[in-house]
């Protein structure tokens, strides 16, 4: 009887954060509704119509596709090597083994300003211009940190006899990787990819570096647009995206459950 | 004709040979054990026979063909792991037919033989069952239907038992024997546990320091051990010193324990000492006898079927192991001299 207190109070606070952590979504989400021609809280009105007014900006929706093929993309290149790298730290001893986790682990530690300077001076240096395949370079830096703590933490107290059990049963080394090691350290490779393509859909920083005139990311767009306009346009793009992560999470929900792949276990 | 043969077999880490050419020849059907202290390589062999290990030198040949230079997946072993292995993300059919699906064994097929591998080990029911939802002695006994379930040559088992609490283990050591002997297949079991090796086996190896010292009968294993390490090792031997008093032709002496006169078969030289093992339930305790070597029952302890009483020699200790149905354990008072006596033939000559 005496917890009954303590509990509400930390009910209360609990719900405090949920607040305050949903806050900016729900008003970016009723906001895009308001029928006025700037961005107001609460909205006046109901209307659809900065979702419609979409069409007439066809370089939001080509900034769109630009962010997912780039995330995309990221996300496998980054998964793919990110999980390889894993196996390679986790599994085997050689020479500058920790200089290698600690190259991959930096990026986390430079700031994405200084990141993003040193990546425009490189690739002007090699002669790359700005492109997707730029952007997925950079990106593909900037979230292999991400996919290897995560694929590294479900590697740890992986038990390697089920690897010789199925050897044993006569699988072949690809075999023995993609039916049982795979299936095994799953939850923690989707997981990588997910933040993967989360982090590269996202970023506005190392971006803007690299982004040209008709190379541009779906934050680099909002974020020009924004200082030379301010109408709800901007939140009605906005709530799209978030809709989609939404959809995205529901997905991983019903096929994993979202659970399961952050808790890296089976 | 031996089924599985290794010839000379050498495994050196770091430049320590931690098997040292050994040599052992399995008949078909067979089950031996492999049997030693952690360290003695028992488990290094296996993983070698298995192919998860290369031999250095040496070859392991079954049924006729050379299979050391194969990998561990074209060498038609089963193994079963000390921790199980069942691989978590698939159900326990799905385990089961991992390896006839590598075989390309037609569907019809699989599910009979799956089904019957798992009536064989009593899990009948449990096919859509994950291994985390089975218990020690389930998972043990899917990784055993797994292994068998492919008809594989030898059947490999890696310290089975030894994660599983006492008296499973004995069940199901009585159970792996009896799908053995109904398989019929040859098989090798490696243990730590000597009362393990000893219930199960057709012959034990028993290993120390990367060698075989001796490869035997359980029966003989016990009552005649080649050497020292085998008679220390298995079971328990107290340490007796005689003094030869007289030898006759023919390899026969009288030997002295402490006045206690015996005629025995063992090469001596006259005044001489010479160490034997004599196994704890070998000894009878009187308290009036024609003969016998006078000691003082230091200390009884009532262990249920017998009791085994520490008797005092100067400044040497001996147990003795007595069934209390031979000896009621009330006569005899702690503090007391008894007279200890023992067959001859029991005395266990020392490899020095």
């Amino acid at each position: 009887m005496r917890k009954v207190l303590p509990k509400a109070c930390l009910n209360f606070f609990c719900i405090l954060v949920y607040i305050f952590l949903a806050a900016p979504i729900v008003v970016v989400l009723l906001s895009s509704l308001t029928t006025t021609e700037y961005i107001v809280f609460p909205p006046k009105g109901i209307t659809l119509r900065w979702y419609a007014e979409l069409i007439n900006h066809p370089e939001f929706m080509q900034s769109f596709t630009l962010s997912i093929m780039v995330a995309l993309g990221t996300s496998v290149i980054s998964t793919i090597i990110g999980t390889m790298a894993s196996i390679a730290v986790v599994r085997y001893e050689f020479r500058g083994k920790t200089a290698v986790t600690q190259l991959i682990g930096s990026p986390l530690l430079i700031p994405s300003v200084v990141f993003g300077v040193a990546l425009l001076q490189f690739f002007s240096w090699i002669g790359l211009a700005a492109s997707p395949v730029a952007l997925v370079i950079g990106h593909f830096i900037l979230t292999i940190p991400f996919v290897m703590r995560l694929v590294v933490a479900s590697l740890v107290g992986f038990d390697r006899s089920i690897e010789l059990a199925a050897k044993n049963l006569g699988a072949g080394r690809l075999r023995v990787f993609f039916q049982i090691t795979l299936p095994v350290i799953k939850s923690g490779v989707i997981a990588g990819a997910i933040f993967a393509f989360i982090t590269s859909f996202d970023d506005l920083t190392v971006a803007l570096f690299i982004v040209s005139t008709d190379v541009v990311t779906l934050p680099v767009r909002i974020y020009t647009y924004m200082q030379y306009q301010y109408d709800p346009i901007i939140t009605s793009v906005s709530s799209i995206m978030i809709l989609l992560t939404v959809i995205l999470m529901v997905v991983i929900e019903r096929i994993l459950g979202v659970g399961k792949v952050f808790s890296s276990k089976n | 004709m031996s089924y599985l043969c290794l010839e000379n077999v050498v495994k050196t880490f770091n430049k320590t040979e931690v098997v040292k050419k050994m040599n052992l020849e399995i008949k078909k059907g067979e089950l031996v054990s492999f049997l030693g202290p952690s360290g003695c390589g028992k488990t290094t062999t296996l993983n070698m026979i298995a192919g998860f290990l290369d031999v250095d030198g040496g070859s392991i040949v079954v049924d006729g063909k050379p299979v050391h230079l194969l990998p561990p997946n074209k060498r038609e072993m089963g193994m079963v792991f000390q921790n199980y292995a069942l691989f978590p993300h698939m159900t326990v059919f799905d385990n089961v037919a991992y390896g006839l699906k590598l075989r390309k064994v037609p569907k019809s097929e699989i599910n009979q033989r799956v089904l019957e591998a798992l009536e064989m080990v009593r899990l009948s029911g449990y096919e859509k069952r994950y291994p985390k939802e089975l218990s020690g002695g389930q998972q043990q006994r899917v990784s055993l239907a797994r292994a068998l379930v492919i008809k594989p040559k030898v059947l490999l088992l890696d310290e089975p038992l030894s994660n599983l609490d006492a008296k499973l283990r004995q069940e199901m050591r009585e159970e792996i024997v009896d799908i053995q002997k109904k398989v019929g297949i040859t098989t090798i079991f490696v243990t730590h546990d000597q009362e393990e090796a000893l219930a199960i086996s057709d012959r034990i190896a028993v290993m120390y320091e990367g060698r075989i010292e001796q490869v035997d009968t359980p029966v003989a294993i016990y009552n005649h051990p080649q050497t020292d390490f085998v008679s220390r090792f298995i079971g328990e031997v107290n340490q007796i010193q005689g003094h030869v008093v007289e030898t006759f032709s023919g390899n026969q002496c009288k030997v002295s324990f402490d006045g206690y006169h015996q005629v025995l078969s063992c090469p001596g030289t006259k005044d001489t000492l010479i160490d034997f093992y004599l196994r704890p339930e070998k000894i009878q305790i009187y308290q009036e006898h024609s003969e016998g070597l006078r000691v003082r029952v230091e200390r009884k302890m009532f262990l249920g079927a017998k009791t085994r009483y520490i008797l005092q020699l100067k400044d040497q200790q001996f147990i003795a192991d007595i069934s209390n149905t031979v000896l009621n354990p009330d006569q005899i008072i702690e503090g007391q001299d008894v007279l200890a006596v023992w067959n001859p033939e029991e005395l266990l000559a020392t490899k020095k």
